[in-house]
C-alpha cells in the first residue's frame, strides 16, 4: 500500500452559508454609517472625534479585559467596534473625552464582558453604557446646551426637550420632513432619521436583524402615540413626531434588535418590539425623562428571557396521531 | 458550496439538484482486482472466525463472521480473502472488512436460485440484504412493528445527488416489476413513491400513490415526507417504522426486480461522483470497489486535508481512507477541497435566531445548544426538544457563530441512547 493522504474527517453538514460574526458586525457598522456620516458632516470634527474615540476605546477596553481575564482575544469579531459605534452615535458631538471613555467602558465591560463576552449579555451593552451616563451626567445629554455654539439653519432646539418644557406647542416648530432629513438638534448618529431607516432596511434585507422586532417596535411607537393624541391632542405630540425624534429609530433598528438580549421566536419578537415602543412613549409622555428609548430597551431586555419561552411546538410534540 | 444569498429575509432555501432531462448512461468502472467488503459486525480478536485469511470465496457467497452471526456480506466476485480486519466508523462503531483478491475463474455459487421462483420475504432477507440500494426487508420481519406503508424514495433526499432521479427516469419498467415483487413478498397495504416535483408520473397507474416532493431541502427527508404527504408526525425519539412506515431506495426496488428476473443477485451500483469543481459523473461500480478506483477513472486528485464525503453535503459522512468501498446504500461521493471546508469555532451562541428560523422541526436550537454544550443531555431532551430533531443539518449550515450545532445534536442523541441503555442494563 502506498502512503495515504490524511483527509479531514468530521460530521455533516459539510457546507456553510459563509456567515461569520465578523461579517455580521461589519454589516451592522456599515448600516450605521449613513447616519453617522451625516452626523459628522453636520457637527464637524468634534463628532468625528467622539465616534473615533468611542470605537477605538471600546475595542481597547475589550482587549484589556481579554488580558485581565486571561481569555482569548476576541476583538477580531468587531463586536466591540459595533458597540463603540452605537455608543458614539448616541452621544452629542461635544461630549468630553472622559464621558466617551466611561461610556464605552461600561458598555463593553459591564454590559458585555463580565457576562462572559459575546452572546452572554442580558442587556444591550451600548444601551447599558448610555443609561449609566444618562443617569450620572444628565447635563451631557441636554442637547440644547451641548450644541449651544453651533449655528444651524433651522430651529436649534432639541425636539423632545422642547416638547417636555414647552408642551405640544413646540411641535409647530418642527416639520416632520425636516426631522426625518436631519434638521434637528440631537446626538451624532440619531438626527438623520432617513439614514437610520435606510441602514435598518439594509440590515433587514440582509437578514442581520430580525424585522419582526423593528416593525413591531415602530408599530408600538406609532400606535401608543396615536392613542395618547386621541385622548388629548393638546398635551401629547403626534406619532410621527415621536418616531423621528430622539433615539426612537436607532432603538428600533439597532438597539432593540441586539441578538443576545432579544427573543428569536415570532410571537415573543412581536411582544418584545411592541412593548419597547409602548414603554418609550409612556416614559416620554408620563415620565420625567425627555427620551425614554434607553430605559424602554433595558426594560424589554429584562422581559426577553421570560417571553421567549413562548415558542411553537416542536415536531411531534403535542400531537396524537399514533 | 452554496453561499448565503445577499437578500435573506427568511431561512435558507437550498434546492436539490435535478437530473438533466436526457441523462447520459453511467460510466462503468471495471471490476478492480481487489475488493473491500464491509460487514457491520465487530471483529472479536479472541475468537476464530468462520472465514479465514486465504479462504476461497465464490461469487454470490455470503460471508458470515461467526456461527451465530446474522449479518453477512456478499462477495460479488470469486477470489481469495487476503485480509480480515476491523474498521472504525462514525461514533466509534466497529465494522469488519474483508479484502477479496479476484481470480479469473469466476466460480459462482447461486444458493439463491432455488428461492428465486417465488419471491418470499424470509429468503430474500437472508440472501439479498446487500443488493445495490440495500433493501430494508428485515424491517418487514420485525414482529413488534407492523409495517403498513412502504415509501419508495425516487427523489434524492440530500443536495447534489441525482442518482435516484436518474434511476427513476430510466428504469420505469423495472420499478413496476419491483413494486409487484415487493407487494407479493410483503403484502404491505400501501405503497407510495416519491418523485421530484414537475417530474412525470408514469408510475401512478400501478395503484401506487405518487408523492411529488418539492426541490427545497429538506422536503425529501423521510420525516418531512411523512409529515407532508402521509400526514403522520413522527413522535420525538420514534422512528418511521414505529409509525408503520418504512422507506426504501428506488435502487433497491430495481435491484430486486433484476435479481428475480435473472434469478441471480446483481452487484452493480449506480453512484453520482462529484469532483472538487462540481462536475458530476454518473458511475456504475460493483459493490466493494474502493473509492480510489473510481477517482482514478476520472483523474480526480485528492490532496492532504481534503474531505471525501459519502452521501450528501448535509447528511453524509466523511471517509478517512480511499480504500473505503462502495457500499450498498451509498448514493453520492463528493470530494471537497481543503480550501472549501468551512471552519467551525468554539464561540458561544450569540442568539441571532437563524437556526430557529431554519429548523423545519421547530426545535429551539439556540436554547438547546446551551444545554448540549454543558453535557446536560436529559434536560435537553425533556425541555428543549432534542429528540424532535430530524437531522437535516440546516442549523449548522446557517450558524453565524459557526457552532457545530448538528454535531452537538447528534452527540446529544447518541449520549442519550447510551444513558438509556445503561439505565436498562443496570
Amino acid at each position: 500500500m502506498h502512503k495515504q493522504n490524511k483527509y479531514t474527517v468530521s460530521h455533516a453538514p459539510f457546507w456553510h452559508d459563509g456567515d461569520t460574526i465578523a461579517t455580521m458586525n461589519l454589516n451592522l457598522i456599515l448600516a450605521a454609517l449613513p447616519a453617522a456620516i451625516f452626523g459628522i458632516l453636520k457637527f464637524g470634527a468634534p463628532a468625528l472625534g467622539v465616534l473615533s474615540l468611542a470605537v477605538s476605546s471600546a475595542i481597547l477596553w475589550e482587549l484589556a479585559f481579554n488580558f485581565i481575564s486571561k481569555r482569548d482575544i476576541t476583538i477580531a469579531d468587531y463586536d466591540a467596534a459595533a458597540i463603540g459605534m452605537l455608543v458614539g452615535m448616541m452621544l452629542p458631538a461635544t461630549a468630553p473625552w472622559w464621558i466617551v471613555l466611561i461610556g464605552t467602558l461600561i458598555a463593553v465591560v459591564v454590559g458585555k464582558m463580565i457576562y462572559g463576552g459575546i452572546g452572554g449579555n442580558p442587556f444591550n451593552p451600548a444601551v447599558v453604557g448610555i443609561a449609566v451616563l444618562l443617569v450620572s451626567w444628565k447635563q451631557i445629554f441636554d442637547f440644547d446646551a451641548a450644541l449651544l455654539n453651533y449655528e444651524f439653519g433651522f430651529t436649534a432646539l432639541a425636539p423632545l426637550a422642547a416638547l417636555k418644557h414647552q408642551g405640544v406647542a413646540a411641535m409647530d416648530l418642527f416639520q416632520t420632513r425636516d426631522l426625518a432629513m436631519g434638521c434637528q438638534v440631537g446626538s451624532i448618529g440619531t438626527v438623520f432619521g432617513a439614514g437610520i431607516i435606510l441602514g435598518g432596511i439594509y440590515l433587514i434585507l440582509r437578514g442581520y436583524i430580525r424585522w419582526e422586532i423593528s416593525l413591531s417596535y415602530v408599530a408600538g411607537i406609532l400606535l401608543t402615540a396615536f392613542l395618547f393624541r386621541l385622548v388629548n391632542p393638546d398635551i401629547y405630540a403626534s406619532p410621527l413626531f415621536h418616531l423621528f425624534t430622539g433615539y426612537t429609530l436607532l432603538g428600533a433598528f439597532f438597539l432593540a434588535t441586539e441578538n443576545s438580549s432579544s427573543p428569536v421566536n415570532l410571537v415573543p419578537m412581536i411582544i418584545y418590539g411592541a412593548m419597547g415602543g409602548v414603554m418609550t412613549i409612556l416614559i416620554r409622555n408620563i415620565g420625567s425623562y425627555p427620551d425614554g428609548t434607553v430605559f424602554a430597551i433595558l426594560l424589554i431586555n429584562l422581559i426577553n428571557p421570560l417571553i421567549d419561552r413562548i415558542r411553537p411546538k416542536a415536531l411531534g410534540k403535542g400531537v396524537n396521531n399514533a | 458550496m452554496i453561499k448565503r444569498s445577499f437578500i435573506k429575509l427568511t431561512g435558507p432555501r437550498l434546492l436539490c439538484d435535478r437530473v438533466e432531462p436526457d441523462p447520459k448512461k453511467p460510466e462503468t468502472i471495471p471490476i478492480p482486482p481487489r475488493l473491500v467488503l464491509l460487514l457491520h459486525e465487530p471483529l472479536d480478536s479472541t475468537r476464530e472466525t468462520l472465514i479465514k485469511k486465504g479462504d476461497m470465496v465464490k461469487r454470490g457467497e455470503r460471508l458470515f463472521l461467526y456461527k451465530e452471526s446474522t449479518e453477512y456480506a456478499v462477495s460479488p466476485v470469486s477470489g481469495t480473502i487476503t485480509s480480515i480486519a476491523s474498521y472504525t466508523g462514525d461514533f466509534g462503531t466497529i465494522a469488519t472488512y474483508f479484502i477479496v483478491e479476484r481470480d479469473e475463474k469466476d466460480t459462482s455459487e447461486n444458493e439463491f436460485a432455488e428461492f428465486a421462483e417465488t419471491p418470499d420475504l424470509k429468503s430474500a432477507d437472508s440472501f439479498l440484504r446487500s443488493l445495490p440500494g440495500a433493501p430494508s426487508l428485515s424491517r418487514f420481519l420485525d414482529p413488534d412493528r407492523k409495517i403498513n406503508t412502504l415509501v419508495i424514495e425516487g427523489s434524492d433526499s440530500d443536495l447534489m445527488s441525482t442518482t435516484r432521479q436518474y434511476l427513476l427516469a430510466t428504469a420505469k419498467e423495472e420499478i413496476k416489476r419491483g413494486i409487484q415483487i415487493l407487494r407479493q413478498m410483503t403484502g404491505v397495504a400501501k405503497i407510495a413513491i416519491t418523485v421530484p416535483e414537475n417530474g412525470n408520473d408514469a408510475l401512478s397507474s400501478e395503484g401506487v400513490q405518487v408523492f411529488k416532493v418539492s426541490r427545497v431541502y429538506p422536503k425529501a427527508l423521510p420525516q418531512m415526507v411523512m409529515k407532508d404527504h402521509l400526514e403522520i408526525t413522527v413522535l420525538p425519539g420514534a422512528t418511521c417504522e414505529d409509525h408503520g412506515v418504512t422507506f426504501m431506495s428506488v435502487e433497491a426496488v430495481i435491484s430486486l426486480a433484476r435479481t428475480y428476473t435473472k434469478k441471480d443477485p446483481v452487484y452493480d451500483k449506480v453512484l453520482t461522483v462529484i469532483a472538487k469543481d462540481g462536475t458530476r459523473h454518473l458511475v456504475k461500480a460493483v459493490i466493494g470497489t474502493p473509492l480510489h478506483r473510481i477517482f482514478k477513472q476520472f483523474n480526480l486528485q485528492t490532496n492532504e486535508r481534503d474531505r471525501i464525503i459519502i452521501g450528501g453535503p448535509m447528511t453524509g459522512f466523511a471517509a478517512y481512507t480511499l480504500y473505503h468501498p462502495v457500499e450498498p446504500a451509498m448514493d453520492t461521493i463528493q470530494i471537497q477541497d481543503r480550501e472549501e471546508i468551512p471552519y467551525v469555532s468554539d464561540y458561544p451562541c450569540i442568539n441571532c435566531g437563524k437556526c430557529v428560523r431554519a429548523c423545519p422541526a421547530n426545535v429551539p436550537v439556540n436554547l438547546l445548544v446551551r444545554y448540549l454544550e454543558a453535557d446536560l443531555y436529559e434536560e435537553a431532551a425533556d425541555s428543549f426538544d432534542l429528540q424532535s430533531c430530524i437531522e437535516c443539518g440546516l442549523c449548522s449550515y446557517v450558524c453565524t457563530a459557526r457552532i457545530p450545532l448538528f454535531q452537538y445534536i447528534r452527540l446529544g442523541k447518541h449520549q442519550l441512547t447510551e444513558l438509556e441503555s445503561e439505565a436498562t442494563n443496570a
